[in-house]
């Protein structure tokens, strides 16, 4: 007997309980007595552990005094604040000259107007925008940090700094308004874009001397005053050496990760060495290797500032667990990638650079930047080696004569940055997966555009 | 797959094969550790000439095929493509690679980059062939395809057998002198089947030298100019359609079709 049935169906309205608040607290926080119980009592912890907190850190906290004893005199349940707004500056710039903070918030500028670009959809050659921040950018901040004379290098490392700068921002201006590329710009504007490729490559390579010539002349009518590495410090000189190790560890670890997994015997051996070695030694002690028994291997005279000593100890440290992290998102490519990629004739380089990594660094997303934050918490490990760093000004507070026995502020006043700094990473990783899970398997059209 | 489950309605095509040589396999072996997949196979095939390999699984047809590009390292014997005698020089693997487009029964597509993508990929990086000039070759292959449509789309918003057609363009914006088909059909529903195979038809209608590793034997009678028939690493019988598939000479081979036919 066949059955057919006529109608269709009308939709019906959800049942109350998944709709109304009502309805979802009966569901979820009120549903048996013994839940009702367990609800209430954490809802009088929470209760509690606010009131606290809010009493503390807010209603009984002073905000404005010259010493902890003036602190004291005005209120003894509260937090003293003002000690840590006393020492705002220190916390932030350590040591470094008051006058000339500047210098320190001008390179924290000019990272962000290089790395804007990489945020704007319309501007192209992304990549090219984030190689040079890695590897040109830091030596153009570098010499605004540290001044003092440039050599030659420096000279020209600087110079091809800010022109990539201002190419890099020209080119970003110029795509968001006319949405063409700063080359394509500049051959239409010379009205040479009939012209043949070659003379187009040399126009555009006149261009780009001619733009270092003049900048090179520019940048080396001025100096800034040097200002030792000793006196960089607080959450400037954390940032520096985990912003130096965070741009560093992402390349560092591909290449190690790649040369472990090398057909070629001595690059295998050379990189599973060097991984296995630095990641069975802790921070600490690969730290303390590189500020004390590093300098005994050198020859005489052979002098090497304990920064950077430092934070090349921290990059080797974490390119090493960057390697073991990317070295597991490569194996969760399937064989098939590499061989569809050979099969239309890519090389080695091409087939890692083009089909493999893309894929590969998308899967590790979480861990990536799971390391990262990781990296920035641990490099508070260099104020035990007796750089000053956020922690070291942090507990420097209740040092201070006028604050002294003021201890805890200053430490909650750190817990909160870093907890900020590490949730915007982690946030923002969040973001990022989800930007790029484009085109993964299964995914309908829908989900896709919404994402 | 017989000819009752997908039927692809045409007449045998004429054969296209000339006499020039295109690839020669000498004595070839191969093992993987102990097991030896591939035993002293000789084979000669003629451009324009269209083989159809089946067998058992686990003969070694796979193989076979994947040695041809170097997926797969042979230990004796000597292969020449389009005369480049396959060897350690990694220039040689790459050039030969360039002429040799293969298509693979899990498609293989890039799934990070949209079919476009995947398709101008190899002309860019390999051929070094500008933008504009690669996306206008893509959709052309793409429409050769059937499916110029779904250009902007990603990989995993495609059925099986878009995807299988996608990775056939794939292979042909390479411009390649010969094609490889590793089980092209095997991980498709059979309707999909049909479509795949439509297009390879149409394909060898244009005269492009083939080596299909297939179980659709109706592909097979209609466009292989030479069935062969492997077993355990060993060529076991070499015929043309109509005679291998009426008159099979070898015992292994008539127990073969007589299961899958």
């Amino acid at each position: 007997m066949a059955i057919v049935k006529a109608e269709k169906t009308p939709a019906r309205a959800a049942p109350l309980s998944e709709r109304s608040l009502i309805g979802w607290l009966h569901k979820n926080i009120f549903s048996s007595s013994f839940n009702t119980i367990l609800s209430i009592v954490t809802l009088y912890v929470i209760y509690i552990t606010v009131n606290e907190v809010w009493h503390w850190g807010f209603a009984d906290a002073v905000w404005f005094a010259d010493s902890r004893r003036q602190c004291f005199e005005i209120s003894t349940d509260g937090a003293c604040w003002a000690g840590v707004i006393g020492w705002m500056d220190s916390i932030f710039y350590g040591r470094y000259p008051r006058d000339e903070l500047w210098r320190i918030n001008l390179g924290g500028l000019l990272v962000v107007l290089w790395m804007v670009p990489l945020w704007l959809p319309r501007v192209k050659a992304k990549v090219f925008i984030g190689l040079s921040t890695v590897f040109l950018y830091p030596f153009l901040a570098g010499y605004l940090f540290s001044g003092g004379g440039k050599g030659v290098f420096m000279q020209v490392m600087v110079t091809l700094a800010i022109v990539c700068l201002m190419g890099n921002t020209l080119h970003s201006v110029i795509s968001l308004i006319k949405g063409i590329s700063l080359p394509e710009f500049l051959i239409r504007a010379f009205g040479k874009s009939t012209a043949p490729e070659k003379t187009q490559h040399y126009l555009l390579l006149g261009i780009l001397f001619c733009s270092f010539v003049a900048v090179y002349y520019w940048q080396s009518s001025w100096q800034v005053e040097a200002v030792s590495w000793t006196k960089w410090g607080g959450l400037f000189l954390t940032l520096v050496v985990s912003g130096i190790g965070i741009a560093s560890a992402l390349p560092g670890g591909i290449i190690l990760a790649l040369g472990r997994r090398s057909n070629l015997p001595f690059i295998r051996v050379v990189s599973i060495g060097f991984i296995e070695l630095f990641r069975s030694v802790p921070l600490i002690t690969v730290l303390f290797m590189a500020t004390t028994m590093f300098p005994l291997f050198m020859p005489e005279g052979f002098v090497l500032n304990k920064l950077v000593q430092v934070i090349i100890a921290v990059c080797l440290f974490n390119a090493c667990y960057m390697a073991e992290t990317v070295r597991a998102g490569l194996q969760a490519i399937p064989k098939g990638q590499f061989e569809g990629a050979h099969s239309i004739g890519l090389g080695y380089w091409q087939t890692m650079g083009a089909v493999i990594m893309p894929q590969a660094l998308k899967h590790m997303i979480p861990n990536i930047v799971g390391s990262f934050i990781g990296l920035f918490k641990d490099t508070t490990l260099v104020s035990i080696i007796g750089l000053f760093d956020i922690l070291g000004v942090l507990r420097a507070v209740g040092k201070d004569v006028t604050w002294l026995g003021l201890h805890i502020e200053p430490l909650v006043f750190g817990a909160l940055l870093f907890f900020l700094i590490c949730f915007a990473m982690s946030k923002y990783s969040r973001h990022l997966e989800v930007k790029f899970s484009t085109g993964l398997k299964n995914m309908t059209p829908n989900k896709r555009n919404k994402s | 797959m017989t000819d009752t489950k997908v039927s692809i309605g045409r007449e045998q095509l004429t054969s296209a094969a000339s006499n020039e040589v295109i690839i020669e396999m000498n004595k070839v072996n191969k093992w993987y550790d102990d097991f030896h997949v591939l035993k002293d196979i000789d084979l000669v095939v003629r451009k324009g000439e269209r083989i159809v390999v089946c067998g058992p699984s686990g003969s070694g047809k796979s193989t076979l095929i994947r040695c041809l590009n170097n997926l797969e390292e042979h230990q004796e014997g000597e292969i020449v493509v389009d005369g480049i005698t396959l060897d350690k020089n990694l220039k040689h693997i790459d050039h030969i690679r360039t002429e040799v487009g293969m298509v693979f029964q899990s498609f293989n597509l890039f799934p990070h980059l949209s079919i476009l993508d995947n398709l101008t990929l190899g002309p860019i990086l390999v051929r070094k062939m500008p933008k504009a000039e690669a996306q206008a070759n893509a959709m052309k292959y793409l429409e050769r395809v059937k499916i110029p449509e779904q250009a902007d789309k990603f990989p995993g918003q495609l059925s099986g057998g878009q995807q299988q057609r996608v990775a056939i363009a794939r292979s042909l914006c390479m411009n390649p002198t010969i094609m490889l088909f590793d089980e092209p059909t095997s991980a498709l529903d059979p309707e999909m089947i049909k479509e795949v195979l439509d297009v390879m038809v149409e394909l060898a209608e244009t005269g492009m030298t083939m080596i299909v590793v297939t179980h659709e034997m109706s592909f097979a009678k209609i466009v292989a100019d030479r069935v062969i028939f492997m077993d355990q690493g060993d060529i076991v019988e070499e015929n043309e359609p109509n005679e291998f598939f009426n008159n099979p000479q070898h015992e292994r081979t008539q127990h073969f079709l007589s299961q899958i036919l």
